[in-house]
This record gives structure tokens, C-alpha cells and sequence, in this order.
């Protein structure tokens, strides 16, 4: 998952990107309105996280034009105002949650999680497809109740593919999603990433989990179970 | 505020009705009297015509005597004299020829000349006529007949006229008073319905609630002209009342968000570190960066603190105390602090010092304010610069004058440089440091003394901040 963080207080910002990058999240930083509003709109981003006060354009400014330009992304607002006006109409505006500064760490993480659940159409953290489960919090993978360690890009992929169950995930996209700026990018890196993961899943000889379409990604097989 | 009721309070419509309706009686009395003195003189002329035909109707009634000789009777079949007549006909020997009334009266009058007089009768005011005729007796005789010279004094008491005077005005002076007391009720509704855009005023004006700072002055008022000045006074007081309100708001809401900024990043640093267990390096550059932030946040508390302080009224204390400072020795100073942020940039800070003179100023504000000014100046400029700063005494105090060579400053931002937490970029960017606070710290420090500062751009581009502090006249003797 990829998140963009929007805030022009650097300290601030460096705070949030480390933490949310120690979660697994993949964290994109723009330090001022302009950038964010133009790196938002590209629409590669699993949520942002928006600072009100910003030069250049303000959040309230960013979250109209996003959800002028159609674009669903899940936004959450970082604010330092006071007053229960400025919440309502910024969440009448398209936001989807908010947090007031000074915020604590862990409930940011909490809920930016939440609003990329939300925003894929799932309500419980825990996601299966056939005998998978994956537990987005602990962001641990159990077949048939068994545990399967995975490499945190693994893991990575495995939670992107679950959420969009059956469909074609170009790699493109999945390339998009996985990996910040800040990221090296070896495309051919995917590939042994996803050889591996469809390895450590495929147990006792059953139909492969991950297919692989030439030219086109991969899908998930396999009824999802959202309990 | 509480008005004292209770103490003489003064009425506008009370004044006005009790005035006109003075005035209007003053009138009214005025007219009455000369209706009446005008009525007098003309029913006086008309006694004075009646008197004068009675007397002539007695001279009229003396006859020839029915003797022999040449004597005359007075006769008085076909006269007819009023009630309460006094009169006495007379020939030129004294012999009374016929009388009526009071004897006094008439030996009162005995003598006197031809004409008219006023003369008290038994306590009532008589008009007498005095009139002197010849009668002639038997004017068909040789002799052309015997003349008699004949007085006819006749009176009538005054009181008529009086009474005539009266009935004539006092229908006069009816209709008048009739006519005061309805103008008076009209008057009094009237002042109280033109009056109404002064109560319609008072009531917009006390709508205003704490929370709620509109004032707008009735229609009524404003076209009034009488009230349009204090309509207009009201509402400008209260935009200025309510732009010191509204700049207080703004300064807490922004002091806020800066605390919160601040304290969201002491926050967030200790608690990113505390994630997940780390390595002791980690740990203590951990510990290094939390302290920095925590340092930020220390001294955005101070500059507020600092700022609060400035921006309290001079106490008695503060004014006895009478500070004063050497700005050479702090300028000096102020450049020896930024020597290494200068030598970073690569700056020059040029000084000509040669103006330098005492100012009434505590030297720890004074050094506030010329290294604010100095920082500001040496962040605005661009690499391998320079900036200079000079002091000069002026009549109008001691003037100091940094300039810089950098970008200048926007005719924009030119109005809100010295407000609290503005930042040139019209965002809140840290990047540039500093938490906007300077520069108002910097007036607060110079309209606290009395002194003013500006900044303006030079024809060299780039911009210079002018400040001017009262001149210090010799050292203080210290209580």
C-alpha cells in the first residue's frame, strides 16, 4: 500500500513517514500544497494524509480538486484548527476521517489503515481468499491455520492482491503501489518476489494461488471469505 | 457601565416641548397685550365720542327761562344721559344751571380746562369731558339777542371701556389658548416620532452582544443629519474594536496551531522512537533530535512569552525605572552573535557606528531588538552578500538603519510584516526558521518606548528596516 503525506513541517513529516514506513506502508512526501495536489491527482495512492496549513495550495483546496478530478482516494486530515465547523465541512467535502495536533502516532497509523480498508470495500482487518488469511494488523499469513512467513514485500503484494480478489492486477499498478519514491525500482524484482510468495502459498500440490497472465499481471483465484 | 438614573437626567424631547410651548405663551402674551392696549384705544375713542355728544346734547338742552329777563333753564325732556352720569351745566356767572352725581367730583373739576379727564369718583375711575359754548337767547331780538358762555362738564365711569375691552378679546384669547394646547400635543407627538431614529440607534446598538460585533447604524440614523456623525462614530469605533478583536482571535488561534505544530512533533519524535525496540544508536540519535524539537517548541513558548510581556502597558514601575542602554555597545554586540550565521552565508556585516548614542531602552530588549532585525536581514539575504547596519542621531531620536541586498519585501506582505506569525511566503513554512514572531517582537519593543519602526525596500533592491528610539539625556540617578 501506498500513502502520500502532504505536511510542510519537516520534523513532522520525517516522524510520520519513518512511522508509517516501519508499518510497511510505502510513504511518498510532499512538503508543500502544490506538489501534494499535483502527486494526489495521479491517482497511484492508497490514501493521503493531509495537512491543512500549507504554502503554495491549502488541504482544503487539494481534497476539492481530488474529488473534482473523480478520484476516491481515502483522505485523512491532519489539523491543527480548532472548532467542530472546519471538521464538518471538510468531511462534507470528501474527507474521510480526520485527526486533531498534536495526534498520536500509533491512532495515525490505526487510521490510515482504516481508511485504505474502507477504501478497498473491506470492514474487518482480516482478509481470506480460500484458505489464506491475512491478519492486516499483525500483518501475519495463515494457511489453513498454519502460519506462512513472508518477506515484508511479500507480505506487501499478498495484501494488495487479496483486496481485489479474481481481477487482473497489472504489474504496473502493483509496481505503483508497492514502492515509494524513495525506492529503488527493479521491475524484474516483482517477478521474484511473486515467484516466491506463489512458492511458500501453493502447499500440498493444490491449483496455484497467484496466477500469472503474460503481459497482463496477476490475478488471485479463489472465493473470498470477509469475516 | 451603569447609568445613574436616579442623578438629573436631561430629556431632548422634554427641553424641546417645554421651549416651543414657553415661547408660544410669550407669544400669546405678547399678542394679547397688544390686541388689548389697541382695543382700549379704540373703545376709548368711542367713549370719548359718546361723552362728547352727551355734553354737546346738555349744551343742546338750555333753553330761554320762561321769565322776563335774559336768563337761561336747563331742559332735559329730550335728553337722555347714561346711568351713573355725573354733569353740571353752568352759565359764565357760576350759577349752576342743572346737575347729577357727586358734588365733590365736580368742585374737583371746577376751573379746569376744556377737554377730557380722569378723575375718582367714590373709588370709581370717572372720564369727565370739560366743554365751553356759547348760547345765544332770543338771537331774533334788535340787539342780536343775549349770549351766555356755558360750561358742560359731563362723565361717565371708565369701567365701561374696561368691560368693552374685555368682551371684545375674550374670544380672542380663548381661541389662542385652544389653539397652543392642541399645536403642544402636536408638537409633543411629532418631537417623539422624529426623534425615533435616535431610539431605533440605541436599539441596533444594543443588539450587540459579545459574540456578536455587527453594527450596522439604521437607515433612519444615517439619513438623519444630525445623528449621521455619531452613526458614523459608532460604526468606525466598532470596526476598530472589532479589528483589535478579531487581530486577538487570529493571534490566539495562531499561537495555538504553533504550540500544536510544536508539541506534535516533540510528540510524534518520542513516540516513533518508541515503536519498536531499537538500537542504542538509534535510541540516542533519537534522543538528540526529540531535544532539538524540544528545544523549538521551548523557544517558540518564549518568544510568546516575550511578546505577551512587550505587549502589556508600561506600569508606573516600568516608567520611574527610566532604562537606558549605549546602542553601540548593543549593536556590537548583536553583530558579535551572528558573527558565525554571517560567516555561514558568507555575509559582510558593515557598520557605521559613528552616530552612536544612549537610548531609553532596557539593554536586553534593545539586543532583542537589533539582533531580530540583524537575523532577519542576514536570512533574507542571499550568499556572499552583505549587509549593513548603521546608526545616526536625528532631532527625532536615534535612527537605525539595516539594509540588506536581498529579495526585498512584496508591497503585498508590506502591511502585515510586523503581525504576529506572518511569514513573507503567505505560508507556514518553517523552512526559512523562525516562528514569525521577530519582527513583532521587534514593534513591540519599539512602541513600547515610543519609538517606531519600518521597512521598506531600497532603490538597490533589497530592503531596509528604520528604526527610530527616543535619545537617552544623560545616565538616570537610580532609586
Amino acid at each position: 500500500m501506498r500513502i502520500l503525506l502532504v505536511e510542510d513541517e519537516q520534523r513532522l513529516a520525517e516522524n510520520i513517514v519513518g512511522a508509517l514506513r516501519e508499518t510497511g506502508l510505502a510513504v511518498d512526501h510532499a512538503a508543500d500544497g502544490e506538489d501534494g495536489s499535483l502527486m494526489a491527482e495521479q491517482g497511484v495512492y492508497d490514501a493521503v494524509v493531509l495537512d491543512l496549513m500549507l504554502p503554495g495550495k491549502n488541504g482544503q483546496d487539494i481534497l476539492a480538486d481530488l474529488r473534482r478530478k473523480r478520484l476516491s482516494t481515502p483522505v485523512l486530515i491532519l489539523t491543527a484548527q480548532e472548532g467542530k465547523a472546519s471538521i464538518v465541512e471538510l468531511l462534507n467535502a470528501g474527507a474521510d476521517d480526520y485527526l486533531a495536533k498534536p495526534f498520536d502516532l500509533g491512532e495515525l497509523i490505526a487510521r490510515v489503515k482504516a481508511v485504505i480498508r474502507r477504501g478497498k470495500g473491506a470492514s474487518d482487518s482480516r482478509l481470506s481468499v480460500a484458505d489464506v488469511e491475512v491478519d492486516t494488523i499483525h500483518q501475519t499469513v495463515t494457511r489453513c491455520g498454519e502460519p506462512i512467513d513472508l518477506s515484508p514485500t511479500e507480505y506487501r503484494i499478498l495484501e494488495y492482491l487479496i483486496h481485489r480478489p479474481r481481477a487482473i492486477v497489472p504489474k504496473r499498478e502493483l509496481l505503483e503501489h508497492l514502492y515509494d519514491f524513495a525506492w529503488e525500482h527493479h521491475s524484474n524484482v516483482v517477478e521474484a518476489h511473486i515467484s516466491n510468495l506463489r512458492r511458500k502459498l501453493n502447499a500440498r500440490g493444490e491449483e496455484p494461488l497467484i496466477a500469472t497472465l503474460r503481459y497482463r499481471g496477476y490475478r488471485l483465484i479463489g472465493g473470498v471469505r470477509r469475516d | 457601565m451603569v447609568f445613574d438614573v436616579t442623578s438629573r437626567s436631561i430629556s431632548i424631547t422634554r427641553r424641546l416641548v417645554t421651549t416651543v410651548l414657553a415661547l408660544e405663551c410669550v407669544a400669546i402674551l405678547a399678542l394679547i397685550l397688544a390686541v388689548t392696549v389697541h382695543e382700549h384705544h379704540i373703545e376709548l375713542q368711542a367713549f370719548d365720542a359718546t361723552l362728547t355728544g352727551a355734553a354737546q346734547a346738555l349744551m343742546g338742552s338750555v333753553q330761554d327761562a320762561e321769565d322776563v329777563g335774559d336768563n337761561v333753564v336747563l331742559d332735559l325732556r329730550s335728553v337722555h344721559l347714561g346711568r351713573d352720569s355725573i354733569y353740571r351745566v353752568e352759565d359764565e356767572h357760576g350759577k349752576v344751571l342743572g346737575s347729577s352725581g357727586s358734588r365733590d367730583a365736580i368742585t374737583q373739576l371746577a376751573g379746569i380746562s376744556a377737554g377730557f379727564h380722569q378723575i375718582k369718583v367714590q373709588r370709581k375711575e370717572y372720564r369727565f369731558t370739560v366743554f365751553h359754548g356759547t348760547r345765544f337767547i332770543d338771537p331774533g331780538t334788535p340787539h342780536g339777542g343775549v349770549g351766555h358762555n356755558i360750561t358742560v362738564i359731563y362723565g361717565l365711569p371708565i369701567g365701561k371701556v374696561w368691560s368693552e375691552v374685555f368682551e371684545a378679546i375674550r374670544f380672542f384669547v380663548i381661541a389662542t389658548v385652544l389653539f397652543m394646547g392642541i399645536t403642544g400635543v402636536i408638537m409633543a407627538v411629532m418631537i417623539r416620532k422624529y426623534l425615533a431614529p435616535v431610539y431605533q440607534l440605541a436599539d441596533e446598538a444594543d443588539r450587540m452582544t459579545v459574540l456578536n460585533w455587527q453594527f450596522d447604524a439604521p437607515e433612519s440614523a444615517k439619513r438623519t443629519v444630525e445623528l449621521r456623525p455619531l452613526a458614523r462614530a459608532l460604526e468606525a469605533a466598532l470596526l476598530r474594536v472589532q479589528l483589535s478583536f478579531e487581530q486577538q482571535k487570529r493571534f490566539t488561534r495562531d499561537a495555538a496551531h504553533e504550540l500544536k505544530t510544536d508539541v506534535a512533533i516533540v510528540k510524534s519524535s518520542l513516540q516513533f522512537l518508541s515503536m519498536r525496540k531499537r538500537t542504542a544508536d538509534e535510541y540516542s540519535h533519537g534522543l538528540l533530535v526529540s531535544l532539538d524539537d524540544f528545544t523549538r517548541l521551548e523557544s517558540t513558548v518564549q518568544k510568546l512569552l516575550t511578546l505577551a510581556r512587550l505587549e502589556q502597558p508600561v506600569t508606573e514601575a516600568d516608567a520611574t525605572a527610566s532604562f537606558h542602554c549605549s546602542m553601540k555597545e548593543v549593536v556590537e554586540e548583536a553583530v558579535h552573535q551572528s558573527t558565525s550565521y554571517a560567516q555561514l552565508k558568507e555575509i559582510e556585516i558593515v557598520t557605521d557606528l559613528s552616530g552612536a548614542a544612549d537610548v531609553l531602552l532596557d539593554r536586553r530588549d534593545a539586543l532583542l531588538l537589533v539582533s531580530n532585525i540583524l537575523i532577519n536581514a542576514l536570512q533574507h539575504s542571499q550568499n556572499k552578500s552583505k549587509v549593513s547596519i548603521s546608526l545616526v542621531q536625528q532631532s527625532s531620536g536615534v535612527v537605525l538603519v539595516c539594509k540588506d541586498w536581498g529579495e526585498g519585501i512584496s508591497e503585498e506582505d508590506r502591511p502585515f510584516l510586523f503581525d504576529a506569525f506572518y511569514r513573507g511566503d503567505a505560508s507556514r513554512s518553517r523552512k526559512s526558521g523562525g516562528t514569525g514572531l521577530g519582527l513583532s517582537i521587534c514593534k513591540a519593543i519599539c512602541v513600547r518606548v515610543g519609538g517606531t519602526i519600518d521597512i521598506a525596500n531600497h532603490s538597490e533592491k533589497g530592503a531596509v528596516v528604520t528604526v527610530v528610539l527616543p535619545e537617552s539625556k544623560g545616565i538616570p540617578v537610580l532609586k
